[in-house]
């Protein structure tokens, strides 16, 4: 028994290990990232993911970014996705969702739990989008199974998983209005109805492109990239027919 | 008793915040490890501005009307004037050596060069300036990003590491996780 307790304190001792501390400031909007980021903005506040943390810089003053705080998640962050006043961190084993009224200390509302994968995430009103990609990339490749997860979002301390569909090789995505846009590595471009929020619908997939993170402009057009260079597409918010604007091809 | 073993081998293997110098619940040796390749503090600082270069290994986008920004893979970031995204106009480019992530707003541009953040006045696109070096911001891990391997211990003192190469040791390191 005293063996099984000093392995238990090592076991806790190898989970915690990390640091933590606090202050800052804020407000609205600016550019805008991919789901795949780990760095964001809102107000006056830049956010940077690493593997472990989440850190705050206060950039009231542009050209002298003040560091205002540090929090200490757990492993393998990955992305950071800021939604009103909440940001939706990826990590390898869960999406964690915080409060950043007081952006200099966010605080964790909840976590929602999913297998060992990696996971950017976008959010509409009361939905989450996340897609889980398997593999041996992903960490101990703990699961070779991808897919697309819809979470309900209404009540933000209880997240609840509503759906789940397979997917490929899912990277980034993107969402405007009716339509979610999943960039599905090689296999190229994959665009869902979701009028009922609920449960995407596959409509099409371009497999023209190399899909590895989408920003949607606004809602006509979307900006692509992948392996072979940059895409803009515009479409059609009913359909979701893609139209090629332009490229910037890799060389 | 096996149980425990296995949930502690899991809690290790999950906790990337430490590697270890120890020799229990090591993992085999296979005659392979990873080395750490270290780059100087003047190159990993060399910040310089050049016109629009081609794309080759793009990796993260960032949009801040009407520019848009793409990410090089460990080597800067291309401006990109998208004022008519039918024909996008490739501007300029920041080189940076580890550069993969970006965020903007206004005149402003910050990026990650290994684990400094770096600050640019992007009020005129073609002609960028580096304003502000936040030193350490982004702290990177110091050991490989694999599981269950042996690597060579880090030592600052040659530099920052910059990557992980797999090598044949035939002595095996003290590190590993």
């Amino acid at each position: 028994m005293k063996k099984t307790l000093k392995l238990l304190f090592v076991l806790l001792v190898a989970l915690t290990g990390c640091e933590a501390d606090k202050s800052g400031t804020v407000d609205p909007q600016s550019g805008k990232g991919g789901s795949m980021a780990r760095f964001a903005i809102t107000g006056n506040s830049l956010y940077i993911v690493d593997d472990q943390s989440l850190h705050s810089y206060d950039i009231s003053a542009p050209d002298n970014p003040q560091k205002s705080g540090s929090k200490s998640l757990g492993i393998g962050i990955e992305t950071i996705f800021p939604y009103q006043n909440n940001l939706f961190i990826g990590a390898q084993d869960g999406m964690y969702i915080f409060n950043n009224a007081d952006p200099s200390n966010p605080q964790l509302i909840s976590k929602y739990q999913h297998v060992q994968s990696c996971d950017p995430v976008v959010v509409q009103d009361n939905y989450a989008y996340v897609t889980l990609r398997g593999g041996s990339t992903c960490r101990n490749g703990a699961t070779t199974n991808s897919s697309l997860d819809v979470v309900d979002l209404s009540d933000l301390a209880n997240p609840k998983i509503l759906h789940t569909q397979n997917m490929l090789t899912p990277y980034g995505l993107g969402v405007s209005g009716k339509l979610l846009f999943v960039c599905d590595g090689t296999h190229g471009l994959k665009t869902f109805n979701i009028q009922n929020p609920q449960l995407p619908v596959f409509l099409s997939q371009n497999t023209s492109v190399d899909a590895y993170d989408v920003i949607v402009r606004n809602s006509r057009s979307l900006i692509l990239i992948g392996k072979k260079g940059l895409y803009q597409f515009s479409f059609n918010e009913d359909k979701g027919d893609l139209t090629l604007l332009s490229q910037i091809p890799v060389q | 008793m096996n149980k425990i073993y296995t949930l502690l081998l899991a809690a290790l293997s999950l906790s990337g915040c430490k590697y270890h110098d120890r020799d229990r619940w090591n993992p085999a040796f296979d005659g392979t490890a990873y080395r750490p390749v270290y780059m100087s503090e003047e190159e990993v600082s060399n910040i310089t501005f050049h016109a629009g270069e081609k794309l080759v290994e793009p990796g993260k986008i960032y949009l801040l009307e009407p520019f848009l920004f793409i990410n090089e893979k460990g080597r800067g970031i291309h401006i990109i004037d998208n004022s008519d995204p039918g024909n996008p106009e490739n501007i300029s480019f920041i080189s940076i050596p580890g550069n993969y992530d970006m965020a903007a707003k206004g005149n402003w541009l910050y990026a990650d060069n290994y684990t400094d953040l770096l600050a640019f006045d992007i009020s005129n696109p073609r002609e960028v300036r580096l304003a502000k070096r936040v030193s350490d911001a982004v702290p990177v891990r110091d050991f490989p990003p694999h599981n269950e391997i042996y690597f060579e211990c880090p030592d600052p003192s040659k530099g920052t590491i910059v990557a992980w190469e797999k090598v044949d040791m035939s002595v095996k390191p003290k590190c590993w996780r």
